[in-house]
This record gives C-alpha cells, structure tokens and sequence, in this order.
C-alpha cells in the first residue's frame, strides 16, 4: 500500500513540476476558459449582449384595420433599445435605408449571415398581414407552403451565438402574438393572466455561457491529461527504462498500476478545483457540483480519458507514436463532442464521429446533471457509452501494453 | 569444490533465445556467499540477458536458478526483496527530487535503510534535496546504487557499473563496491573492462556468443595460459618475413597494426633474440613492456578476437 501511494504521489508531484505537463493540462484548460468566457461569454447576458440582427419587413399594408407587420418591427425596435442608460442594447437592428429596395437589402443581409457578420436574420414575407387576418379569424393560413402570416427567421446553424439569436428572437415573437391579439381587439389584456419574458441570462433562472462552458472545460483538462499525459508517462518511463527499474523490486505491475490511475486521478483533482475557483471567481460561473450524477460523471469522465491513454500507450511502440496517435484523436474527440459548440447540424459522416466519441455523452451527461445542457441521449446511455469504452480500453490495454523495452 | 552452503546462487542450464539469436545458450555456473561474481565479455555476449533473468526482468526458455537456497523457474517476490539491482541506465523521474527518489523505491520493500543513511553511504547527503535533472552522469549513478542498496540487499547485481563514468566516478565506484564485499555481500558484477574485472573480482566467468568460455579467479585465468610473460613492443614497416621470424623468439607472437605481442616462458632468451633481431634489421622496438598476461590476454587465446572488438 506504501508503494502504490508514492507512485500516485510521484506521478501527481512530476505532473505538477513538469512545466509543460502543467501548461496542457492546467494553464491551457484555464486559457481556453477565460478565452471562450470573455468572447463569447457576454452572450446571455442582460444588457451586454449585443448581436447584430436584420429584419425585413416585405409585407405590404393590410386592407385590414390593423398592420400586423408594423406590430412586429415595433417589438423589435423596443427590444432592441438600451435597457438602461449607458448600457448596451440586446441587439443592433439592421433595417433598409429608407429608399433602399427590400428584396436587394435581404440579399445583401443573407450574405452578411453566412460570412458570420449577423447573428439572425427576420423577414416579414410578402401576404404576412393577410395570413395573420386569415389565422386570427380562424382560416386557414394559406395554401400549403405559403409563408403567409409566418415571420422566417434565418440563423447560421452550429453558431453559438447565432443559435442563441434565433432563440431570443423566438420569445420576442412570443411576445409579439399577444400584442397582436390585444392590438386587433381580440385579446382582453386586462383579463390576462400576466406574464414576463425573461431572456437567456437573466436573473434567478440565468444560464450564463460561463455555466455552459465550465464543464466543458474542466472535461477538456481531464480529455488532455489523459490522452497525451498517460501514454507521455508511462511510455516515456518505459522507453528510457526507469519502469525497468521498479520491475527488479518487489513492486508488481498492478500495484503500479493501482498508484498511477490514483496519481492520475489526483491531477484530475488539481484540474477541477482550480477551474471551478477560476470559473467561480474569475468569470462568475454558479454552476454547483454538490450532487452525486455530477460527481460520478466527473469520475467516469477521468477514468474513460485514463482508459484512452493506456488504450494509446498500448498500440503504438515508442512515446512519439504515442503523442502522435494522441494528436490523431485529439481534435476529432474534442470538437466532435458538443463540448464547445453544437453538433446537431452535422453531416451524417461526422454525427457517426460523434455517436462513437464517449466525450459526447460525458460531456451530455455532465452538462445535463448539472442543469446547463439539453437531454439527447438517455441517462443509462451517458453513463454506458463511457463504460463500454473503458471496457474496451481496459482488455486491449491488459493484452497489448508491454510494460518492457522490447528487444 | 564448495560445499553447498557457500554457495548463494546457482544457476543451471539458464537459455534464452530472441528469434534465432541465442542470447543465452545454456549456461550454468555458481555464485559463492560475500564475493564479486564477474561476468565479462563483449557486448553481445549475452551478459545482460543473462543478469536480466536473475535479477526477474526476463523470463528464462530453459534452465532453473537457485537462490537462498530455493529452486525457481523465475525470480520471486520474495527474492527481489532480498536482493539489489544496479541497472545499465541510471534514469529517474527528472522532476523527482533525490530524497524522493529513494524514498519512492524504499516503500516498495518491506525493510529499508533510512533516505539518510543511504545518501550518507553514497555521498549524496549534500544533493538531497535536488532534483534528478541536475545532477551530473557520476551522481546519477551514485543515486542508482542508493536505490539498489535501500533495502540493505544481500545480493546485489551491478551490470555495467561504471560504463560511461569518468576515471574519478569509475574509482569512486570500484570503492563502493569494495565496500559491499567487505560488509560481506554478494556481488555479481557485468563489465565488459578487464580492468575492472581484474580488480574487483573472486571468481570470473568469460562469456562470448551466449556461453561461458572459461570461468575461475582472475589468477587462475592468467595462469590458465601456461604463460608467465607478455612481452609487447611496437615495431614500424614490419613485413610477413618478420613477424615470422618474431616467432621464433616467443609463443603466440601476433601483430595488432604497429603493435606486437609475445608471450614467453623464457623471457631471457626471447629479450636476447628480440635485441639482436632489432640490431640486425634496424627496426627499433619501441614502447617496450613486459608485463604478467592479462584477461584481455585470456580472452584472445580463447577467442581470437580482443574484448573491445
């Protein structure tokens, strides 16, 4: 037992020493938080957003006592103002120049969304007011694929922000369906039970990015530390013999084993409580992890990426194939995971990538438990998926993994 | 003969084969209590492997090795907790400090001399606290043996101890294991220097091509030659006529490029012969030494090729 506790302490105690080890897994995790925290972080929240967002309106006046379009370029116009003096607004409003031809100006936009320069872009179609005359009085909309009485709403699908937008501009138009009633006479505002729209990143129930992102990151740390820094470790002892030297003492191979995965699991520590002090204190973040899901995905999460790295270790002959087979899987397990943004839009070739990658359910399982993410897969999936993964990692470790240089 | 109870370890038809390659090819030899046990040879001689399998890294093909007085196929648990392993490569976790280092390996063994009282012993009191990267080829090395002696070890195996080591660490070491010797463990030793082997060792064991080729004191082995006197001199522009006339003024002459070598039971008369051969054909003999034959002398009778080649 004394043996397993200082190979766990000497694997924590050079992890930490090692300034590169340090760097990748500590320093990085803590960049790319405060990095993604500050950019795109000020996303959801009250009077610091600000996307820039188009509407359109190419609906012509109604016959009818009411103009519904103007109802809604009127939402957008107060939605859109400071919330306070000094503070900026929830989004810039891009409008025709008066003069300008709409069809041209929503041509011009829609460029403007695919190359990233407008969040979301809203078109009030042609026969809008009709369709909403005809919707109100109980007609139909409209022949089947007429836009009529519906307000299109483009977004640029796996843009956070964009995604966010879109999402916002559903709840002004939430809104917006009220006002028409009340506006057109048939709605009783007095008899109304009252309600509140409450953005993305308001008040008691605020789902700031930061909350979003912490997981994420703090998986990431555990993702690096054990795919380059576990196959890094041991290959790099065995290559240059120093695991030899503990073979010729009386210390077996699993009580090795035993030290270096709590040695591991100890840096998997060190890694989340410096981003969950960095998360809370520098950048706000309230996401808890008091409850038991969380907490058993965080361990699962640190014993899948172990797994991975003795996976690694075991395949390949030499620490340098090890890195290089590391950085293979490296970008297609973080990006392909859901863990920075998401990968609901992607194509069938990739979204197999992502069903196979145990980061996607971890990162799923976690964000879930812990009340800043949506439920894809089942709770038994987040958890068996990751254990499947560890199994199999475990048998081609144990069978493959040479524990000697050969010769 | 020995009797039994001497004998610390013994070692029986041990084989070991890497594809076609014998590495080790059925070698059996004894081990007595408190000595230096040598095993010399070339590299490639399949000394390596050899202590590699008793000190439980490799597993034999063939043969079996007793061992405080226990038949094994492969080294024990409780062998390894008895016994002291200084390996080829003195390489550590860089980023571990020296006290940590012995720390590390002393609670791997049951029973283990204080962190203190090995870096004492092995003169690196003053480096406790520093870390591996920084210390030079010589410390490494003494921090090597500390790890192999932590657990006050009654065998312990030194392969290629002083590989490597400048002139001073290659002393230093040579007295540690005096050291050892004198504190009555055993020590068994690989070394491809001669030197090395001449001074340190009871009992030598040559090996070559994965056999032992002669085994006995280092006396024994010079004695073996049935040649009391190497006489070696260097000679310019010799031609094949010559070195068959150098023949005549001793055994085994040979020539090594510009060197020449002689053994001799009559060293008077090959002197005589030599002095007169050199007057007669102008050819001065340069460097002159005589001197007792040495194992370099043993393993090229027995080989025909030098240790170094």
């Amino acid at each position: 037992m004394k043996g397993i506790l200082w190979v766990a302490r000497v694997q924590l105690v050079t992890a930490l020493r090692e300034r590169e080890t340090l760097f990748w897994f500590v320093i990085f995790p803590v960049f790319i938080l405060a990095l993604l925290a500050s950019v795109v972080g000020s996303i959801g929240k009250e009077g610091e957003m600000n996307f820039d967002l188009t509407l359109v309106n190419l609906a012509k006046p109604s016959s009818a006592s009411v103009d519904f379009a103007a109802i809604v370029e009127r939402a957008f116009e107060e939605t859109g103002k400071p919330p306070a003096p000094g503070k900026q607004p929830l989004f810039t409003l891009h409008r025709p120049a008066p003069g300008e031809d709409s069809q041209a100006f929503l041509v011009r936009e829609e460029k403007a969304l695919r190359i990233g320069r407008r969040a979301v872009v809203v078109v009030l179609p042609e026969g809008f007011n009709e369709g909403i005359l005809g919707r109100a009085g109980g007609a139909a909309a409209g022949p089947s694929g007429s836009t009529g009485g519906r307000v299109l709403v483009y977004y640029t699908k796996g843009s956070d922000a964009s995604e966010i937008a879109a999402s916002i501009v559903e709840q002004v138009l939430a809104g917006v369906d009220q006002r028409i009633l009340a506006e057109s006479g048939r709605f009783q505002t007095a008899a109304s039970v009252p309600t509140e729209t409450r953005w993305v990143g308001v008040g008691a129930t605020e789902i700031a990015y930061v909350d979003f992102l912490l997981p994420g990151v703090i998986l990431m740390g555990f993702f690096l530390s054990g795919l380059f820094g576990v196959p890094g470790s041991v290959l790099f002892a065995r290559d240059r013999k120093i695991l030899q030297r503990y073979w010729v003492t009386p210390l077996e191979v699993r009580q090795y084993l035993a030290g270096f995965s709590l040695g591991h699991l100890g840096l998997c520590v060190c890694q989340f409580f410096l981003l969950l002090v960095i998360g809370r204190y520098a950048f706000g973040a309230k996401v808890l992890f008091a409850e038991l899901v969380p907490v058993l995905f965080l361990v699962l999460s640190a014993v899948t990426f172990l797994a991975f790295g003795f996976f690694i270790a075991a395949v390949v002959r030499t620490a340098n194939a090890g890195m290089a087979l590391a950085n293979l899987l490296n970008m297609p397990m973080l990006f392909l995971s859901g863990l920075f943004f998401p990968v609901r839009g992607l194509p069938l070739v990739l979204k197999a990538i992502v069903y196979a990658n145990p980061m996607s359910y971890l990162v799923e399982g976690l964000r879930t438990s812990l009340g800043v993410g949506a439920r894809e897969f089942p709770l038994e999936v987040t958890f068996g998926v990751p254990l499947l993964w560890i199994a199999v990692c475990t048998v081609v470790a144990s069978r493959r993994l040479q524990w000697d240089v050969g010769r | 003969m020995q009797d039994a109870s001497s004998i610390l370890m013994r070692v029986t038809g041990l084989e070991k084969h890497y594809g076609a390659v014998r590495a080790v090819d059925g070698i059996s030899f004894s081990v007595p209590r408190a000595s230096v046990f040598t095993i010399l040879g070339p590299n490639g001689a399949g000394k390596t492997t050899t202590l590699e399998i008793l000190e439980g890294i490799r597993e034999p093909d063939r043969g079996e090795i007793e061992v405080f007085g226990a038949k094994l196929r492969r080294v024990t648990r409780a062998v390894k907790e008895r016994m002291g392993v200084l390996l080829q490569d003195a390489n550590f976790e860089p980023y571990l400090r020296v006290k940590e280092v012995i720390a590390l390996f002393a609670s791997f063994f049951r029973r283990a001399v204080s962190v203190d009282e090995i870096l004492t012993r092995v003169a690196l009191q003053d480096k406790a606290k520093a870390m591996v990267r920084t210390l030079s080829g010589g410390q490494r090395q003494r921090l090597a043996v500390a790890v192999a002696l932590i657990n006050d070890p009654e065998l312990v195996f030194l392969d290629e101890p002083t590989t490597g080591l400048d002139p001073q660490a290659r002393r230093n070491m040579w007295s540690i294991v005096a050291g050892l010797k004198e504190r009555g463990k055993t020590i068994i030793l690989t070394t491809h220097y001669m030197e090395e082997a001449e001074a340190l060792s009871d009992h030598i064991c040559i090996m070559d091509l994965g056999k032992i080729i002669a085994e006995g004191s280092p006396r024994q082995l010079a004695a073996g030659l049935g040649r009391e006197t190497i006489v070696e001199f260097v000679a310019d522009h010799l031609d094949p006529g010559d070195v068959d006339n150098l023949k005549t003024f001793g055994q085994g002459a040979r020539t090594d490029g510009e060197v020449v070598t002689l053994q001799t039971n009559d060293l008077v008369g090959t002197m005589e012969g030599l002095l007169a051969w050199s007057r007669e054909r102008g050819i001065p003999l340069a460097n002159m030494a005589v001197r007792q034959p040495n194992l370099e002398d043993v393993f090229l009778a027995l080989t025909g090729r030098r240790l170094r080649e």
